[in-house]
């Protein structure tokens, strides 16, 4: 009990507090500018860290790496360009709202899915850490593979129109993420002799030209007035009755957010993904999905903000870090002379109790913080949409070349954006080329790994194991339901043509 | 009309403030992304290094494609006193051989060696085998699998030298990083891997052999390859500041004498007693002979485990 009043006592000195705040608002604000995503932030306030006490250096990095989760929605909602690609799934219904006048609702969704999903997600952390843990640990490649194939089916529901087009994309996607290094025999491909291109394709570059510089493109190239506002945005959090009817939403998407956080090497977009998909399985609004449903930015918010209190579920309890965001923070740790690792609980409890504190006053903060985050949003978009534009531009290549400091990123958003505007032009969506980009790495290093333990067997792989067992069986019934319900669409609308014979 | 004037100027003065600045900076190349491991030990090492040097740094992250695209960058500025590198063991004694790159070992002015650790052959603290002759009778019943941080890494290369020499019968799988390979490790997805006393000591692990000449202080009961009737094998994860070609003795002296400095610095020793970070100084030219030594060493394991012609 003494370790935990001390344990809080630390959280709330003014230190800490300060931290948070400052942290949680630049979060929220770099999360918000298209390109500038966690990493970015974390990096630029990592070497602030070293002169801080081991509290109040964490309370700052967690503030802006829950903070920038948050602040993706943002710019998602308001320009249909998410900040980060954690957010890429709140654009689906999020700019549709927007489009039809529902700005202020839409964030407010937004804000209100991020804080419940944090929140969630600490609680999750404080009381199943082990548990989770150690479930996560039987989750081995199999059943990652196996939970990544549902979430490719999620290209299927965000492919409107035309499910054929949605798949091309994907392919496109999956096709980018191949480029460089082979994961498994380190073997080049696709890199042409450039040496340059071995290093790969990385996400953010690819997701800056997708999203916000085909955007700006489309923008340009309307015949709308450029000087068009961004519409005027307040935030307006949900009534108590509103969100009451929407909870079993809300908790699936933390659930799920919670639940993919705690596993290794997946993160936040993929959970934002395959919650999404989920939605369009089991939301009873699930038809009016996609087009300005609120259910779709909770499922796609609750689950990304869900994965930063998760993420620290395998950081704490077996030292293993859950993504590159959380293997910082485990570097910041290591600065400050703590050791992460299995005896971390025990060694070092009062910090590890400091740090679910903080978590937990991160997100009330950011609940508070998001009200002005917006409101100087708001400011910066009442500007001709052009300079909004151009300095969008900036942005994006700034966080496109400071990822890894490579030139070559620039060009791949340069490429990609004009690739996207044509995409969009043909009415392709650009959103499964993401989704194939994101989970296409995954997909395949989790396969041939797979295959690698059992030595080539399709068969064996289906039959490793009781989850594996059930999530592939999850899929096929995916994969018939989808199929039965449209060839029963098209069956009801050819009954309603007319015919002409 | 004005806006546009001012634009201008400012652009101007903003290029003409980056030459200046740059005449005077020196740039720390590091070939890993920002946060990790590698880089927690370079922006230690940074700036106790520049204060020795008393000069301004800054480092650059220059991340991808197992840290030789930042090497790259430090060899291709042949003659740039203002460069230097913290470069990784793979990137200068492993990556050469596998891949078709613009360096070799004979591409650099070799500063000094800053850190090394031997590494451990471990297997999961949940599983019942406690000495490598179990590990190889276990193989013998069913094959193995081995994981890695990623193709080609040292880890890789030790348990695949290891495969080769002994009566071991297991092959490899590669993981995106040590992270998720321990994750493996924990829920038997692989059964053993080769890693530093970090990873040694911050999971729940067990270690069966030291890939060391001699038994490692604080490990006195784990044997060393050659003890286990195996031929010696010498496998440690290694960390070095390297400088282009054609720069000044006296510009490299400076370097090195710096590097001395700061690892016998109580700053840089005390963040690497935390970090588990062993230093093991090694001046220009022994730092160069070990490094080609290494390359020649590396470049049989590869050939003998079949990664490369």
């Amino acid at each position: 009990m003494d370790i935990i009043l001390a344990a809080v006592g630390d959280a709330f000195a003014w230190q800490a507090l300060l931290a948070i705040v400052v942290g949680t608002w630049a979060g929220i604000i770099i999360g918000g500018l298209p390109g500038l995503g966690s990493v970015v932030g974390l990096t630029i306030f990592l070497p602030f860290t070293f002169g801080m006490s081991t509290i109040t250096s964490m309370a700052l990095l967690i503030g802006v790496y829950c903070g920038s989760v948050y602040g993706g929605s943002i710019t998602a909602i308001l320009i249909n360009t998410p900040g980060t690609p954690q957010s890429a799934a709140t654009t689906f219904d999020g700019y549709p709202m927007t489009q039809q006048g529902r700005v202020d609702e839409a964030l407010g969704w937004a804000t209100f899915a991020s804080f419940f999903g944090g929140v969630l997600s600490c609680v999750i952390l404080i009381f199943c850490a082990p548990q989770l843990a150690k479930f996560a640990v039987n989750f081995g490649s199999i059943e990652v593979f196996a939970l990544i194939c549902l979430a490719m089916m999620c290209i299927v529901g965000v492919s409107k129109g035309s499910v054929m087009k949605g798949l091309v994309c994907g392919m496109i996607g999956f096709f980018l993420s191949m480029v460089g290094s082979d994961p498994i025999t380190g073997a080049d491909r696709f890199t042409f002799g450039s040496y340059t291109l071995s290093s790969g394709l990385t996400l953010i570059p690819v997701v800056v030209g997708a999203f916000a510089l085909s955007e700006i493109f489309v923008r340009f190239s309307s015949r709308d007035d450029p000087g068009a506002k961004i519409p005027e945005a307040r935030l307006r959090l949900p009534k108590l009755g509103e969100w009451f009817k929407r909870w079993i939403e809300l908790v699936r998407g933390s659930l799920i957010g919670s639940f993919i956080g705690a596993l290794p090497g997946t993160g936040a977009a993929a959970a934002a993904f395959i919650s999404y998909a989920t939605a369009q399985k089991m939301s009873p609004r699930r038809d009016r999905l996609g087009q300005g449903e609120p259910d779709g930015i909770i499922a796609s918010e609750s689950s990304n903000n869900a994965v930063t209190g998760s993420s620290f579920i395998p950081t704490l309890a077996l030292g293993i870090p859950g993504d590159v965001v959380t293997a910082m923070m485990m570097g910041a740790m290591v600065i400050h002379g703590i050791t992460p690792g299995v005896r971390l609980m025990v060694d070092q409890a009062q910090t590890v109790y400091s740090l679910f504190v903080v978590l937990i006053i991160v997100n009330v903060a950011m609940l508070i913080l998001s009200k002005p985050s917006i409101g100087l949003f708001r400011y910066l978009f009442r500007l001709h949409q052009g300079y909004v534009m151009a300095a969008i531009v900036m942005f994006s290549f700034i966080g496109a070349a400071t990822v890894r400091g490579n030139p070559l990123d620039l060009v791949v958003a340069a490429v990609t954006g004009i690739l996207a505007y044509a995409l969009r032009r043909a009415d392709y969506p650009l959103a499964p080329l993401v989704i194939g980009m994101v989970l296409g790495p995954e997909l395949e290093s989790s396969l041939r790994r797979g295959l690698l333990i059992k030595r080539g067997d399709f068969f064996e792989l289906l039959t490793h194991s009781g989850i594996s067992m059930a999530l592939f069986s999850l899929l096929a019934l995916l994969i018939v339901w989808t199929v039965w319900s449209s060839i029963a669409q098209w069956r009801a609308a050819a009954r309603n043509q007319p015919s002409y014979d | 009309m004005k806006a546009i004037h001012h634009a201008l100027a400012l652009m101007i003065i903003a290029g003409a403030s980056h030459t200046v600045h740059a005449q005077e900076t020196l740039e720390i190349i590091v070939p890993f992304a920002a946060g990790g491991a590698t880089d927690i030990v370079a922006r230690s090492f940074e700036p106790v290094f520049s204060e020795q040097l008393g000069v301004t740094s800054v480092v650059r992250n220059l991340a991808g494609a197992s840290a030789t695209v930042g090497t790259t960058e430090v060899a291709k500025r042949e003659g740039n006193p203002n460069i230097i590198g913290y470069a990784p063991a793979g990137s200068l004694s492993i990556q050469p051989s596998l891949k078709d790159l613009a360096y070799g070992p004979d591409s650099f002015t070799y500063i000094c060696r800053t850190t090394s650790n031997p590494m451990f052959l471990m297997v999961s603290r949940s599983s019942d085998i406690e000495d490598f002759d179990q590990l190889v009778a276990a193989s013998q019943e069913q094959p193995l699998l081995y994981g890695s941080s990623g193709p080609g890494t040292l880890p890789h290369l030790a348990a695949a030298a290891l495969v080769v020499e002994s009566d071991l019968d297991a092959s490899h799988i590669s993981y995106s990083g040590s992270g998720p390979a321990m994750n493996a490790l924990a829920g038997n997805e692989i059964q053993f891997m080769a890693d530093t006393e970090t990873i040694l000591e911050n999971y729940d692990l067990r270690p069966l052999a030291v890939f060391a000449a001699q038994r490692i202080e604080g490990y006195e009961d784990v044997p060393t390859i050659n003890e286990l009737g195996l031929p010696e094998m010498e496998f440690s994860v290694w960390q070095g500041v390297i400088a282009p070609k054609g720069i000044t003795e006296e510009r490299k002296a400076q370097y090195s004498d710096a590097c001395k400095a700061t690892l016998e610095s109580d700053r840089f020793k005390s963040f690497a007693e935390n970090a588990k970070a062993g230093i093991a100084y090694l001046g220009p030219d022994e730092f160069e002979s070990f490094v080609k030594e290494r390359f020649e060493a590396n470049k049989q394991v590869l050939h003998d485990a079949g990664l490369i012609d």
